[in-house]
Parts: structure tokens; sequence; C-alpha cells
């Protein structure tokens, strides 16, 4: 039973020109169809302007599709009166750190999604204490949110909407306006939740080393679903990828780059130690045959 | 350097004011208000002696009380003078053509002493309550405007969020305005025409960066469920205490005091 | 053209609690003509130190040299500076101000005081050097895509023609091909134009394939001062200091461990892969 479920989507809009009168329809998303299963971490790839996160604005019912469906936990972002649970059932966080916070106080951010579900005052404090405790924000509770770092920012946002009780959490190119070290903070941060607390995570990113930890990868282009697959199978696909403006991790271009130039090293290679592996692997056969080679010299 | 400045600076202190629930001190701080102005001339004993005493139980400094005079006392100063310099009446003193009457050393005084304390008795409440604190009173004390189709929540919502962005904004206004000196703005020299047109630079990009920061917070908040006022619960809702009872107590009977010592004694 | 700073230090909120000492004692040379990088963790005291480069900030201590002219001298025309010192801040595409596209890049030259006929002409060379179309010129900035922003932006300080252009992570929130096309148009210009150009950068392998000499900021001082492969060959420290190296560098020392006969001083894709088809007896 698919957690979220997009059947043809569509979504065009129109911008209109200096006069107001002439308008021009841009499609955004072009019959996206896809199926995402509880407890899976998934990542949504996609240059600048692929539509990622327009799609992924569907995802929680922040905008409807103008052509097909949308499921959120079987339910229809077309159907109004069902926005509410959407949103509760798939939370969101955003790729501004500060611009999705609303309070100056870190616990009272946090409690905010709480109170808009109209939760009474003690289970609140008990899904801000928890929701702290499980993205390593405890100790800034009573922080004004200005004094932490960008990494910490997304830290509360994504405890503001564990304190939702959420099914899954869409995160939209989360880590764009961080430094490596926020940027690894936060994966980490919703990589633990997904393990532990098994809410199903969307990333979308265009930050290749941040896909490698994903069950499944759909990527994105012109507003069309155009590869989906497992970061290895994907990562296959280097001259692909670089045709769609996407880069591969460092490693996976000296893979490929090497096995251009004739050596035997496997397709989506993900890690270093996979391709320390892989390069050693081919040195020790060279050493052997050569050795095999010497030998079968010799008893000639 | 901005990310420590907030409006009506916060003082923290463990004191009985700080504890008073914000709607207490609200209220408070009016009543005073207007005592000072039902004071004629030996009432302001009275008040002097409030004030001081709900200035010991607060513990603030009182270094910080009056840093909110810095700001007025320009103001100050030229008010007095033009009351005691203006007001008609039995001179006390006079030199060629400016003299000084003895009401205008009595109007002056108490302008003086109804500014001064206006301001310190804002400070305290400032010092000693939240922003947050301070919006959550005032909506709950206007919650019944609700019924003339005041947008009570929504005001109040609005003012905590601006709280909120105020050092957001005055970072960003600062990272503006280098980058277009790094271009050769000028914003020291020049007439104040000059000036002012010099500002362009800085004001577009600010409230083009406002109103992207609201967008995309308002979509933020929709995504967490935010849907107005209806069916809110609260973090911190406010409940009366004991100390909160007793405070109204003390502030009826001082506003009763004031008002007798102004209708029977002319004080 | 070259700035040298000599023993600077700044100090945010001296003697106060809030006391931070942003810079200590920093000496350094940006040689004419050269591509430079600077790296550091956040709070390392980049951002401070690069408003030291154009006079946006004063030292507490210290001097600023710009062509042997200490700028904080008597009389130092510190506005004429920021003609020749330009500087990009990050995500400059937040000054953007103007109702067109040409208007706004002819902020700068209009600054420095030329005729309106020179002004257009720099913007259009400015906008033409980072890849802006014609087509672009009328519109309004607000209309424009992130990229194309984040372009008219950099052409804006580029339309003074400064001797030195300092870039603030020039690539912050843009796509890959973003990056690499904003990185490949800085590297021409620095050739075609013969400029200094300073890049402070978060991406070791930004800094690892395009910069000649890399300084290195660590709490306000300068860790490290040499060319990147010198600098990645201490990559223990740099990790310690919560950097990283290239990708390659680690890569190149696993192998370099598992027995494999390679340059443990390769940084980029291209010298990895030549060393590793030597090393294997491939070439």
């Amino acid at each position: 039973m698919s957690i979220i479920k997009a059947d043809k989507v569509n979504y065009d809009y129109l911008e209109y020109g200096d006069d107001g009168e002439t308008a021009e329809v841009t499609h955004a998303v072009k019959d996206v169809s896809l199926n995402i299963q509880p407890g899976q971490f998934i990542a949504i790839l996609g240059h600048n302007g692929s539509g990622k996160s327009t799609l992924a604005k569907h995802m929680n019912a922040l905008l409807v599709p103008t052509g097909g469906t949308m499921w959120v936990d079987k339910m229809d972002t077309h159907e109004d009166d069902e926005v509410w649970d959407i949103r509760q059932r798939a939370g969101m966080v955003f790729q501004n750190p500060d611009n999705q916070i609303v309070s100056s106080v870190v616990e009272e951010d946090v409690g905010f999604g709480p109170e808009n579900l109209g939760v009474p005052t003690d289970e609140i404090w008990k899904r801000v204490d928890d929701s702290l405790q499980k993205t390593g924000m405890i100790a800034y509770r009573k922080h004004s949110p200005n004094k932490l770092s960008g990494g910490q920012k997304q830290r509360v946002a994504i405890a503001g909407v564990m304190a939702m009780k959420p099914k899954c959490i869409i995160m939209d190119e989360p880590t764009a306006m961080l430094d490596p070290n926020g940027r690894k903070e936060v994966i980490q941060a919703v990589r633990d939740l997904n393990r532990s607390e098994g809410v199903t995570v969307i990333l979308i990113t265009h930050y290749m080393e941040e896909v490698v930890f994903a069950d499944n990868v759909f990527v994105m282009d012109e507003g069309r679903l155009v590869m989906q697959g497992t970061p290895r199978e994907i990562f296959s696909h280097v001259d692909e990828l670089h045709a769609l403006r996407l880069d591969v991790p460092h490693v996976t271009q000296l893979a490929h780059a090497l096995r251009k130039r004739g050596l035997d090293i496997p397709e989506g290679i993900l890690s270093i130690d996979e391709f320390v592996d892989a390069i050693m692997k081919i040195y020790h056969r060279q050493q052997s045959e050569a050795a095999e080679a010497g030998t079968g010299a010799e008893e000639k | 350097m901005f990310k420590d400045i907030t409006i009506g600076q916060y003082y923290p202190a463990d004191s009985l004011l700080h504890k008073l629930d914000p709607r207490v001190k609200f209220i408070g701080t009016l009543i005073y208000i207007v005592s000072l102005f039902i004071f004629h001339t030996w009432g302001y004993v009275l008040g002097t002696v409030f004030l001081i005493a709900v200035i010991r139980l607060s513990k603030v400094p009182f270094g910080f009380m009056v840093r909110g005079l810095k700001a007025i006392w320009i103001l100050l100063i030229f008010t007095m003078i033009l009351n005691l310099f203006l007001t008609q009446g039995t001179i006390v003193w006079q030199f060629g053509i400016l003299h000084i009457t003895r009401e205008g050393i009595s109007t002056a005084a108490k302008m003086a002493i109804r500014l001064v304390y206006l301001i310190i008795g804002c400070s305290i409440m400032t010092l000693t309550t939240t922003p947050n604190k301070l919006t959550d009173a005032m909506e709950a004390l206007f919650r019944p405007l609700k019924k003339v189709h005041v947008p009570v929540h929504e005001i109040a919502m609005m003012m905590s969020i601006a709280l909120r962005f105020i050092p957001i904004l005055m970072e960003e206004t600062d990272k503006i305005k280098k980058a277009q000196m790094a271009r050769g703005a000028d914003f020291e020299s020049g007439n104040v025409i000059q000036r002012v047109r010099a500002m362009v630079p800085i004001l577009v990009p600010l409230f083009v960066s406002a109103f992207r920061r609201a967008n995309d917070l308002a979509l933020a908040m929709e995504a967490r469920c935010y849907h107005g006022g209806e069916g809110r619960t609260q973090m911190r809702p406010l409940v009366y205490q004991a100390r909160d009872y007793a405070a109204y107590m003390i502030l009826f009977c001082y506003l009763a005091a004031a008002m007798l010592m102004r209708v029977l004694l002319h004080w | 053209m070259s700035i040298r700073l000599e023993h600077v230090t700044y100090t945010y909120s001296p003697g106060t609690a809030y006391e931070m000492h942003a810079l200590k004692d920093v000496s350094l040379e940006l040689p004419d003509g050269h591509f430079i990088g600077i790296i550091g963790h956040t709070g390392s005291g980049k951002s401070t130190l690069i408003q030291h480069l154009n006079g946006l900030m004063q030292p507490t201590s210290g001097h600023v040299y710009f062509n042997n002219e200490d700028i904080w001298g008597d009389k130092y025309d510190r506005r004429k500076l920021r003609f020749h010192v330009g500087l990009v801040f990050q995500y400059p595409e937040y000054q953007l101000f103007e109702t067109d596209v040409i208007t706004d890049v002819c902020f700068g030259p209009k600054n420095q005081g030329l005729s309106p006929e020179e002004c257009r002409r720099r913007a259009e060379e400015a906008l033409a050097q980072v890849g802006v179309d014609e087509s672009l010129y009328g519109k309004s900035p607000f209309e424009l895509s992130g990229g194309q922003k984040r372009r008219v932006a950099i052409a804006g300080v580029l339309a003074m023609n400064p001797d030195v252009l300092v870039l603030d992570e020039p690539t912050a929130g843009l796509d890959p091909m973003g990056r690499d096309e904003i990185l490949d148009k800085v590297a021409s210009l620095q050739k075609q134009r013969g400029i200094t150009v300073v890049l402070v950068s978060h991406s070791m392998e930004d800094v690892a394939e395009y910069v000649d000499q890399l300084i290195v900021m660590n709490h306000g001082e300068k860790a490290y001062d040499a060319p990147p492969r010198e600098v990645f060959a201490h990559y223990k420290e740099l990790e310690k200091m919560g950097l990283a190296a290239p990708q390659m560098t680690y890569i190149m020392h696993a192998l370099k461990d598992r027995g494999l006969d390679v340059d443990v001083h390769a940084t980029t894709i291209g010298e990895a892969e030549e060393s590793i088809l030597h090393a294997l007896g491939r070439k």
C-alpha cells in the first residue's frame, strides 16, 4: 500500500505578460506517475527547474494537480476537506532555514504544529520534548533560532514536523543553503529518523552524495520522470545524468573515466571503499596473471 | 551584532514581577499611566512610591530602566523649556523679555515627571515580559473584540512573527548596504534629497526580500496545518494564579487612592 | 595591483562581554593575476577577511595595503578602492534592485562617474562575459531564474572593471551544472582579463580544480598558505579543523595504503585517472 501515489500528475500554470492579458502556459509537471512505499528513504533528483520542487508540493497538497491525481495515504489531494489531514500525514521541511521558523524560541516553534492540530497542552509538551530529543536539539530548547547555525535550524524545523506525528516527511532541498557540516548534520538526522521511527523520507535534492543512502531514486527533467531505480542503477548512467545537467559523486566519475580507458571496473560505484576494492582486485589479478605468465615462461 | 537587539529589550531575572501574568502587567501599566494624569500635586508622591516599589520588585538594574530615557531626553528638555518660559501667571524671575512664572515651573515639572515616569513604567513592562507573552496577553485581553469582527488572533500572530523577523531583517539591511557599498554606493555624502535617493538600493531589495520571506513562511505555516485561530490550542495558556489576583487588588487600591487624592484632597 | 595584509587583527565588540576575535594576526599577500582560494570552517573568519580586502571593515590593528598604499591612511579614498577590488557577496542576487537588468548592472559604473554610453558598454560587456543573453537586458531582474539573477549580480561587479575580483561562495545554492558554468566563466575571465581572482569556497573539489594558491583559515588564524597540492597533503590536519580534502585525496591515500604506487598528491579526477593508470602499468 503506497503512502504516496502519483497517477499521471500534471501541473500547469499561467504566467501573465506585462500587459496583464497574454498568458504563457508553463507545464511544470508532465504525466508523472510514481509509487512510494511506507518506511522508505526516497530521493528525487533533478536540476533547478526540472519540476522536482513543484512535484514535492503536490505531496502535501500545497499544490493540486491540474491533471491526474495525487494520493497521500489513500487521500485524494483534490478533496478540500482532507487537506489538513493530508498535511498532518505528510510534513514538509523547506529550503530556507529562517523562513519556516515561526517563533522566537526553539521549543515554541516545535510546538506550533501541534498547537494548530488542537493537541492538548500537556501532550504538546510531550511531543516537543520527544522531537527535540530525536533530532539532538534538546539542549537548545530555550534558545532563539537566530543564534543557531543553518544545520541546527533545519533540525529544529524537522523536530517541528515530527511533533505532528506524520507518516512521511518531504524535504524540499533542505541542505541547499547549508555548509558541508550542516548538510551532514541534517542528512544524518533524517536517516536516523527514517530508521528508528520508520517515517518515510522523501528527499528532494541535487547533491549526489546525499542520494547514495536512498532505497529508491527518481530523476526528473523538464517536468517528467525520466529515470527510476536504486542509487547504484542510477549512477551507472553517468553520461545520461550529465546530459540531464546532473552529476555523480567524484568517485563514480573517476570509476567511469577509468572504465572508458579500458579498466574492468563495475558500473555504479558509490563509495570510496567500493572503488578501492575494485582497483585492488584489478591490480592483484594483474599481478597473478603476470606471475603465471612468468612461471609459464620459466617452465618453457 | 544586530542579533542581540530586541524591541523593548527583555531582561531575564527571577522576580515576582517576571512571574506575574502578562495581562496583569499590561493592565497595570495602563492604570499607572492613567494615574499619572489624575495626580495634581502631592499625588505624585504616591506615584513615585509605587514606581520605586515596582522597580525594586522587578530586580532589574536601574541602569536598564533609564535606557529608554536616552531616546527622549531632547524632547524632555525642549518641553520643559517651552513650559517654563511660555506659561503665563505669577512671575518669579525675569531677565529682559524672558520670564519664568510659578505656574510655568509647576507645569514644566509635571510634564517632566509624567514623561519620565511614563517611559519608565512602560520599560518595566517590556523588561519583565517577553515579547511573545505580551502578544499572548494582548490576544487574550482583546478577544472580546472578535465579536465586532476585529481579527484579534491574526493581529497577535502578525505581531509575534514581526518580532521574530526584526533581527533577521536588520541583519539583511546590513548585508545589502555592504553589497551596494561594494559597488561604490555612497550613503554618507550629499544633501537630504540625495541621501534619501541613495536609500533606494537598500530599500528595494529589502522589501523584495521581506515579501519573499513572508511568502515562504506562509507556505511553511500552511504545511504545518495553520488555518487561523479556530481550533488552536496553546502551549502556554495564560492562567491566573493567586499572586495575579493579589496584584489586581493592589492596583485597584492604588487607582482608588489616586482618584480619592485628586477628588477629595486636590492632590 | 596586489593586496597585502600585515598582522591584521579584527575584534568584534572589543572590551565587552560579547568580545570575539574574528581575525588574529593575519598576514598574507595576494599577488597580481593569480587565482587564489580561501577555505575555512564556518566562523573561521573568511567573511571578515574578505571584507577587509576592499575596506568595508577596518582592522582593529594591523595594516592593509593595496598597491603598497595603506588603505586606512589619511585621505585614502576607500570608495574608489572598491572599484578596483570588486567584492561579490554570497547570494548576490539579493542586491538587485533596478527596474531592468541593464540598468542594475550600470549601477557600479555609474557610481564610478562614467558617461552613460560608457556605463552601457561596460554593462553589456560584463553581461556577455557571464553569459547573459541580450534578450534579458530589458527584463526586470525579479523575473529571472535564480541562476540568471546570480550572473546579473556578478556582472554588476564586473562592470566596474576591477583589478581584483573577490567571490564569496559564488556557487552556493546552485545545481551541479550551474556550479560548473559559473566557475568556468570565472576561470576564463581570469585568463582573459588577467585579473586576480579570490574564491571563497566550501567545496574542496572546486578549489582543487581552479586555484593556484590556497589559504586555509582556522579560528581566525591563517593555517596554510600554499598551492593546493601541498595544502591537501595535510588532509588529516584539515579534518581536525572541520574541513575535508577532495575525495581524490582520500582515494589516492587509500590505494597507496593498500600497496598501489600512486601519486597521493593528485587532487582532481584527471590527475587521479592518470596516476592510477600509470601505477597499473596501463599508460
